[in-house]
């Protein structure tokens, strides 16, 4: 077994090992008062390979903005250490959405910039029949590249439409992107490693240190049952809207695990484990990336031992256009609406809108047909307004199984996993 | 109190925790008792920001400590220290109203 599985023993197995002094434990000391001590070890433990990126933040009230290289300066900025940053609406409105105005989820601190990507070094091992090692210029040379156009959506998108507010970022529905991929399937990698019969699971770690900084701890290290590694559009991918994918998101390399909570899509993949059970990584187990089988009193405590990982994505639209809180002018009877659907599970059969509280739904007229099952549907339609006033437009999408979205966040659960209710957007005419 | 704010301060001086220019300031977050030892204490692995778009009782409050001691090697607070930092979580951060569309501001409201 490889190392790095220690990583993620429980921790009174790391605190027993013999003559071994964590860095939690020197931080215990801190609060127990052998302080100069402690002191020592908390600085000790900073050998891990994180680098300073310089996030300037807008001073003021209200939503604070990003402003850093290579990124839009109107993306909401949910957290700043680690950075989290959502894509407003209004900026999801490009066909494709483009790599400065995709969102920005991290876990843990940014791993040190690879100069020279070509070398960055993928390992394949666990249930495998040999362990397979290959830099990311072989695996370019050795393996058929492909590019899709795909979502990519944190499990936690549309968090903040839970009542009472679930534990984490709040996300509104910005927690996710549909950029292009280039890379190569995961598949014929795992293949290459030669799978065994005994292979069931995957687990992934990237090299993004640990928040705290504590060399033995991970970051995030998620992983997935094999079947859906195998799936034809779940790859590795070193390549973002024909571009290198950038440090920022996961370069040199990493994964995409489209249609399921982006967590899986291991940023600065180092490592995937086959394995014969299901992955024990940190991010798995508990509340993390679980929701609820039978559903629980809103706000009240669980462990989510009866939970089920969540898989793939609930069904979300969003109006990109106009922007909520439009001011059009007065005699305006008629609105151009541009947005997008996505889902998943099942392929998006109908984006209905409303402008009366979903007292009646009007189909979009202008749909674009996705280019695989993992693409977002884009849709226009000119919405007919009856007068001048305040109006809510509202928008569902409908998958071909016949689940549409509910009008309130619903299955919540302690980390709001799931919510996706009907978005809307206001405007005033006059 | 005073050895909670020296936890913080050592490891915000640990260079890996460098990660964003400014740490965590007591001063933009609601005044109350504990507010430096919860914005120090915190603000030590992430950014207080996240701590201040959550919302819980003291109970959830609680629950969530133990989460990060047993997910994230988090220092466990006990007695007064503890305390402290879930009487300022509760009465700075308490559940929100249950308004009828959490996740969305209405742009044109009037202002107060």
């Amino acid at each position: 077994m490889p190392t790095r599985i220690e990583h993620d023993r429980p921790r009174h197995d790391l605190l027993q090992d013999e003559g071994a002094r964590t860095p939690a434990q020197g931080r215990r000391d801190l609060l127990r008062g052998s302080a100069l001590a402690a002191l020592g070890a908390a600085l000790a433990m900073t050998g891990g390979g994180s680098r300073v990126f310089p996030v300037a933040l807008a001073q003021g009230k209200g939503p604070q903005m990003l402003d850093t290289p290579g990124k839009h300066k109107g993306l909401v900025v949910l957290g700043d250490r680690p950075l989290v940053a959502e894509t407003p609406e209004h900026l999801l409105d490009d066909d494709t959405t483009p790599t400065d105005k995709f969102f920005v989820r991290n876990n843990g601190q940014l791993p040190e910039e690879e100069k020279n990507p070509d070398s960055w070094k993928i390992t394949i091992e666990g249930e495998v029949n040999q362990k397979l090692e290959i830099t990311l210029g072989e695996l370019k040379q050795r393996f058929a590249p492909q590019t899709h156009r795909m979502m990519m959506e944190c499990g936690g998108n549309g968090r903040a439409f839970y009542a009472p507010t679930a534990r984490g970022n709040q996300w509104t529905n910005g927690g996710g992107g549909c950029a292009e991929w280039t890379g190569v399937k995961l598949a014929d990698v795992l293949r290459a490693a030669g799978l065994k019969d005994s292979a069931k699971f995957t687990g992934s770690w990237g090299t993004d240190p640990h928040l705290s900084g504590d060399p033995a701890l991970r970051a995030i290290s998620r992983g997935n049952p094999l079947a859906k590694s195998m799936e034809a559009h779940s790859m590795i991918v070193w390549g973002m809207n024909g571009q290198p994918l950038p440090h920022l998101h996961g370069g040199p390399a990493r994964l995409i695990i489209p249609g399921w909570p982006g967590s899986l899509s291991t940023k600065w993949l180092s490592t995937v484990l086959v394995r014969s059970t299901p992955h024990n990584g940190a991010g798995m187990g508990g509340t993390s990336y679980r929701v609820p089988v039978t559903p629980i009193v809103p706000g009240s405590s669980n462990d989510g031992k009866t939970f089920v990982d969540m898989e793939a994505m609930p069904i979300r639209s969003i109006v990109s256009a106009p922007a909520n809180g439009t001011r059009l002018a007065a005699g305006t009877r008629t609105v151009a609406l541009r947005g997008a659907a996505w889902g998943g599970n099942a392929p998006i059969a109908r984006i209905e809108v409303s402008h009366n509280a979903g007292q009646t739904w009007q189909a979009a007229t202008g749909t674009t047909p996705p280019r695989n099952p993992f693409d977002w549907t884009r849709f226009t339609h000119t919405l007919a307004l009856p007068s001048d006033g305040y109006f809510e437009i509202w928008v569902r999408a409908t998958d071909r199984a016949g689940v549409t979205q509910p009008l309130v966040a619903t299955n919540w659960n302690p980390q709001g996993y799931g919510a996706n209710p009907v978005n809307r957007i206001a405007v005033l005419v006059g | 109190m005073r050895r909670i704010l020296l936890l913080g301060a050592a490891l915000l001086a640990a260079p890996a925790l460098a990660q964003v220019v400014e740490p965590s300031n007591p001063a933009d977050y609601p005044e109350a008792p504990g507010r430096d030892e919860a914005v120090t204490f915190c603000g030590s692995c992430h950014s207080f920001k996240i701590v201040s778009s959550q919302g819980m009782t003291r109970v959830q409050w609680d629950e969530s400590l133990k989460w990060m001691v047993t997910r994230h090697n988090m220092p466990q607070l006990e007695g007064e220290e503890l305390d402290t930092i879930l009487a300022y979580l509760e009465r700075a951060f308490p559940p929100k109203p249950a308004g009828s569309r959490p996740g969305w501001t209405n742009p044109f409201a009037p202002s107060r």
